[in-house]
């Protein structure tokens, strides 16, 4: 089986080796690129798009298809850091600690289990006491972060910033939470079937606007055809669009993002991590 | 006016260059995070209040505003950066670093 693997990946990687002889040289002029495309972009991407920013006009209007792809390609990223790291069996040795006096107790037998509440808490080897100075100036700090991140996908179509940004940023407090504190508080505060649901639920936003531009009579992302669905100014129409768009992109790389930290971290465990 | 703002983004570079001449010479881990964590916080607020005020100079609510903007990186470096040396210490604390002392003589 791991042979297989191998062979397919060898494979894969040699076909792309192959398609890239294809490509046109690095900055040559005569590539389409040069000719006609970025030149289009430039003359033409504020006039057909009505957004204020090239950037995102390239990316999610353009391109959209491609952007799709990424956020698929950041959500298959997560899965597999779940379908291969993520661990079911119970351990052999538990800890737990006595809440009231600190005791810690070390249960090598796999049948004994202690009841956890008010008396007794999990423990895991490699636990850690966290600090409270470094707890209270997460506490203040992550709401800021948050805040920030969903600026910064809010304001994606008008400056720099969008979806993968200000997902990462927000995954990213997720992330200090479960530094500061430590990774069982992010679990329990945050199910892993919710992580799970909202990185699915990300690539769905991007998709389902794209299907419902082709049920307004459009093609796959064409967002000047939700125009008759969103009150207001109908030539922002493909801005809001992006934004959509956006929003599903930053959901699913949060959750992404979120998933792969607890998998590697913990070693798929969801017990302790760093 | 003028004289204000070079004096304090002076102020400024000062604790950066010396933070900096710090972070190299020091003698090991712990002393050298000493530096680091002084110049991020000194050295930015003496800097961007020299900043924020060269951008009152046309005195209008936008420059204000933008004023106010420029102080809360200094409030958020203050909160993040003694934290962030903070548990830089602890960590190595815990990994059991021995810090630096001065050889002693032999005999």
């Amino acid at each position: 089986m791991r042979f297989l693997g191998f062979i397919i990946v060898c494979l894969t990687g040699a076909l792309l080796l192959y398609g890239t002889g294809e490509f046109p040289d690095w900055g040559d002029p005569n590539s389409p690129a040069s000719i006609h495309l970025s030149d289009h972009y430039i003359e033409k991407a504020v006039e057909e798009t009505q957004v204020p920013n090239l950037v995102t006009a390239v990316l999610a209007d353009y391109r959209g298809f491609d952007t799709m792809f990424e956020t698929a390609v950041v959500f298959c990223a997560g899965l597999a850091c779940f379908l291969l790291l993520r661990d079911f069996s119970q351990k052999k040795e538990r800890f737990y600690r006595h809440t009231p006096t600190g005791v810690i107790l070390h249960v090598k037998d796999s049948k004994k289990i202690l009841k956890v509440g008010k008396e007794f808490e999990h423990m895991d080897k490699d636990w850690v006491p966290s600090d409270l100075i470094i707890k209270t100036v997460c506490r203040i700090l992550i709401p800021f972060i948050q805040i920030y991140a969903m600026y910064v996908v809010a304001h994606g179509d008008f400056s720099p910033g969008g979806g993968f940004q200000g997902g990462v940023i927000f995954g990213s407090s997720l992330i200090l939470l479960a530094i500061s504190y430590d990774l069982k508080t992010l679990v329990r505060r945050v199910k892993e079937k919710v992580f799970g649901i909202f990185a699915a639920l990300g690539v769905l936003i991007y998709v389902g606007i794209g299907v419902i531009c082709m049920f307004m009579g459009g093609n796959f992302l064409d967002y000047s055809r939700l125009a008759p669905l969103v009150p207001g100014d109908p030539h922002h129409i493909r801005a809001l669009g992006m934004l959509g768009v956006e929003i599903g992109v930053g959901i699913a790389v949060t959750a992404a993002m979120a998933i792969i930290y607890i998998n590697i971290v913990s070693e798929g465990r969801h017990d302790e991590g760093l | 006016m003028d004289i204000l703002v070079i004096l304090f983004l002076v102020t400024g570079l000062f604790f950066f260059l010396g933070g900096a001449v710090g972070i190299i010479r020091m003698p090991d881990f712990y002393s050298r995070l000493h530096p680091a964590g002084k110049l991020d916080t000194l050295g930015i607020f003496a800097m961007v209040t020299g900043l924020a005020i060269y951008n009152l100079h046309h005195f209008s609510f936008d420059a204000l505003l933008l004023s106010a903007k420029m102080f809360l990186i200094v409030f958020f470096v203050f909160l993040s950066s003694p934290t962030a040396t903070h548990s830089i210490v602890d960590a190595g604390m815990r990994a059991g670093l021995r810090h630096w002392t001065k050889k002693k003589r032999k005999g």
